[in-house]
């Protein structure tokens, strides 16, 4: 299976070369173009009551399709996300990782997909009352609005509630105001996360609040 | 970026494309006496001796195209036509919405192209609205298309990155995502998956496959989708 | 960090043209002047204030009022500015020279950049969407401006004609005048509205999309107000 992403980072969409015999696991919607001869089946996400949970608490799609190569030809197939913005792959090793609510795009057969209770800190920072946790074996695809950009945090950052799109398990989000209760209230910034722990974060550099909130302010 | 520079041929333009694929704008670089036709509203700026004029039908053209009202917007497709004097001059042109932008030289043959995603083309090309091949077409979107053909240079747009798909058989395209394809393909409409449920389940619904020989642009993004995430977020109107 | 000239802040734009996303490095000590609700992310060091922008001109326009100062204290700090809309981030290092910035254009500067609102009149505004509202900047320092779409750099020697939605900012020494383009069937049926020809000699900074056609085309998306 070879997948490539182009349009990086404002169209980005995914390109899924899928050999003989291989499946790959999308959200709902997600195709913009197949091979005819491509196999589509509509799953259910991990489970009736799971993926109720999933669809409402987490923002993933009910169901999930599988595509598979059922001939004897390599067959490509294109999927892309419904807002613009940037994708990024993960290659899992037996590890989980934390992605926000929304941001999965598509992954392989061996990587699992879980809810787990953020908690009330990261529902307060403005990140939501549950993270998405992938796990297992084999690539993960998620996207963002805006474009992706890694930092490497040693020790503690701070970042705007928004722009987290994915982290490590066992970095904790802990809410704080961005400034005194003046600045975070006319500031503009409000409650912010401070991220704590080693390791890498993917964040996004724009966020769908602040889209609407721009648009609202040029709407009568 | 490209850069297709014809002095001697006038039925070609010389665009070069900027800011692909996210927020591209078109720079159409004229040199004397030359003109092209573009979708009103779409002139970012211009160089001053530049002439701008407003018409609802294609110069030089037998018919007259009504002006149809945009299905995305309820905008009204009017033309505009510019041309230079004795000097050459420049047009910036953008696209309502911003996203990937191609060019494509034509040389006697015709592309089916989505109405919304028309930008501009060159004197000796024709832009017929009547086209009614996809009338039977059942989709998430409201779209009209347009047969393009003649000899010269057409640019459109689209909301998504554009590529393009060599057909040599059949290929499946969710229909929000067409672009552009060539008048050579057959085309029909089909459901994604293996049953109906599966398809509607499956989020894909109706898909158009196309069969034959040709090439498919497709876009990869569609507007309906990300209008369903952001208008939920945005102050009621009335 | 790549720095463009020695003069200013280390910086770095990321993503641009679509998504520009501005990295500052504050010297310890040093104060950065950004616009409300831009920060993404920063360093734990950095203390934010809030100050008041000058001028209710700027409600008026529609923006806020506020300005967000962060100071790096007990030694530098990075901080990370994003736009709220999509678009690109330029900068400029202004040497006793004035830019005037379309009213949502300012994203960052540094503290000895005067920053003031400057009322247009009614018809030397930009309409067709736009405020009547510029923002005048000048001084010695950086200053870093953003944009809906890609921002091109114009260089106006003897005119230059352009859709009013689309100016960023432009170097004082031009003056402008707001006229209709291309006669009076034009105004109504171009599209067009209204254009800004430029005189004189200067640099104009364009961008790629423009804000009324997105308004038009999202319209039908929103949810309809309840008639109770």
């Amino acid at each position: 299976m070879k997948i490539t992403i182009e349009g990086k980072p404002v169209f980005a969409h995914v390109i899924v070369e899928l050999e003989p015999g291989e499946t790959f696991v999308a959200e709902s919607d997600a195709m913009s173009s197949m091979s005819a001869e491509l196999d589509m089946t509509a799953k259910l996400n991990g489970g009736f009551f799971k993926g109720l949970a999933r669809k409402f608490l987490g923002k993933e799609s009910l169901f999930i399709n599988h595509f598979s190569n059922l001939t004897s030809e390599p067959l490509t197939l294109h999927l892309s996300q419904p807002t613009p913005g940037d994708i990024e792959v993960k290659e899992l090793n037996g590890e989980s990782y934390c992605i926000q609510q929304g941001s999965y795009i598509a992954s392989e057969p061996g990587v699992k997909l879980g809810l787990q209770w953020a908690g009330f800190g990261s529902f307060i920072g403005g990140e939501g009352l549950f993270k998405l946790v992938v796990s297992g074996y084999g690539k993960v695809v998620f996207g963002a609005y805006g474009g992706i950009v890694e930092k490497e945090i040693n020790g503690e950052y701070i970042v705007d509630s928004g722009h987290l799109v994915a982290y490590g398990p066992d970095m904790k989000l802990k809410p704080q105001l961005a400034g005194g209760i003046f600045s975070s209230i006319f500031g503009g910034e409000g409650f912010v996360t401070r991220v704590e722990g080693n390791g890498k974060i993917y964040m996004q550099t724009r966020n769908m609040s602040g889209l609407a909130s721009w648009v609202n302010r040029h709407l009568r | 970026m490209e850069d297709q520079f014809t002095t001697v041929d006038s039925s070609k333009l010389n665009v070069v494309l900027r800011m692909q694929p996210g927020s591209s704008a078109a720079e159409i670089r004229l040199g004397p006496r030359q003109s092209f036709t573009a979708e009103g509203g779409a002139m970012i700026a211009m160089s001053p001796n530049v002439h701008m004029m407003t018409t609802t039908h294609k110069k030089n053209s037998g018919g007259v195209m009504k002006g149809l009202k945009r299905m995305l917007g309820g905008e009204s497709f009017f033309l505009n036509h510019y041309s230079t004097g004795h000097e050459g001059g420049t047009v910036w042109i953008g696209a309502v919405h911003a996203g990937d932008m191609m060019v494509k030289e034509l040389n006697g043959e015709g592309i089916i192209v989505q109405g919304g995603s028309y930008v501009a083309s060159s004197p000796d090309i024709e832009v017929d609205m009547s086209w009614q091949g996809f009338k039977s077409l059942v989709s998430k979107e409201s779209l009209f298309w347009l047969a393009i053909k003649g000899r010269g240079t057409v640019v459109v747009n689209s909301f998504g990155a554009i590529y393009p798909i060599q057909v040599n058989g059949e290929y499946i395209v969710d229909t929000g995502h067409i672009v552009a394809f060539e008048e050579s393909l057959n085309f029909s409409l089909t459901k994604a998956g293996k049953s109906w449920i599966n398809s509607f389940l499956g989020g894909e619904g109706l898909v158009c496959k196309f069969k034959g020989h040709g090439t498919v642009w497709v876009q990869s993004h569609n507007t309906t989708s990300f209008g369903s995430i952001l208008g939920p977020k945005l102050k009621p109107r009335k | 960090m790549e720095t463009l000239d020695k003069k200013g802040f280390d910086f770095r734009i990321d993503c641009k043209p679509d998504y520009g996303f501005l990295t500052v490095n504050i010297p310890s000590g040093k104060k950065l002047k950004v616009e409300a609700a831009a920060m993404a992310s920063m360093d734990t060091n950095l203390e934010m204030k809030t100050k008041f922008r000058g001028g209710f001109s700027r409600f008026l326009g529609g923006e806020s009022i506020f300005i967000n100062e962060f100071t790096a204290q007990n030694g530098s700090a990075d901080i990370q500015i994003a736009p709220a809309c999509p678009g690109d981030v330029e900068h400029i290092y202004l040497e006793n020279q004035t830019i005037y910035l379309q009213n949502t254009a300012f994203l960052a500067s540094a503290d000895s950049i005067n920053v003031e609102s400057k009322w247009q009149g009614f018809m030397k505004g930009f309409f067709s969407g736009e405020s009547f509202f510029l923002i005048k900047c000048s001084g010695v320092g950086d200053l870093w401006f953003n944009s809906y779409g890609g921002i091109i750099p114009i260089d106006v020697e003897d005119g230059y004609v352009i859709d009013t939605g689309h100016i960023v900012a432009f170097t004082d020494g031009l003056t402008y005048e707001i006229s209709r383009v291309g006669g009076y069937k034009s105004l109504f049926f171009s599209g067009e509205g209204l254009v800004c020809r430029f005189s004189g000699q200067g640099r104009v900074w364009i961008q790629t999309r423009k804000i009324t056609p997105f308004l038009t085309w999202i319209n039908p998306f929103r949810r309809v107000k309840s008639s109770n």
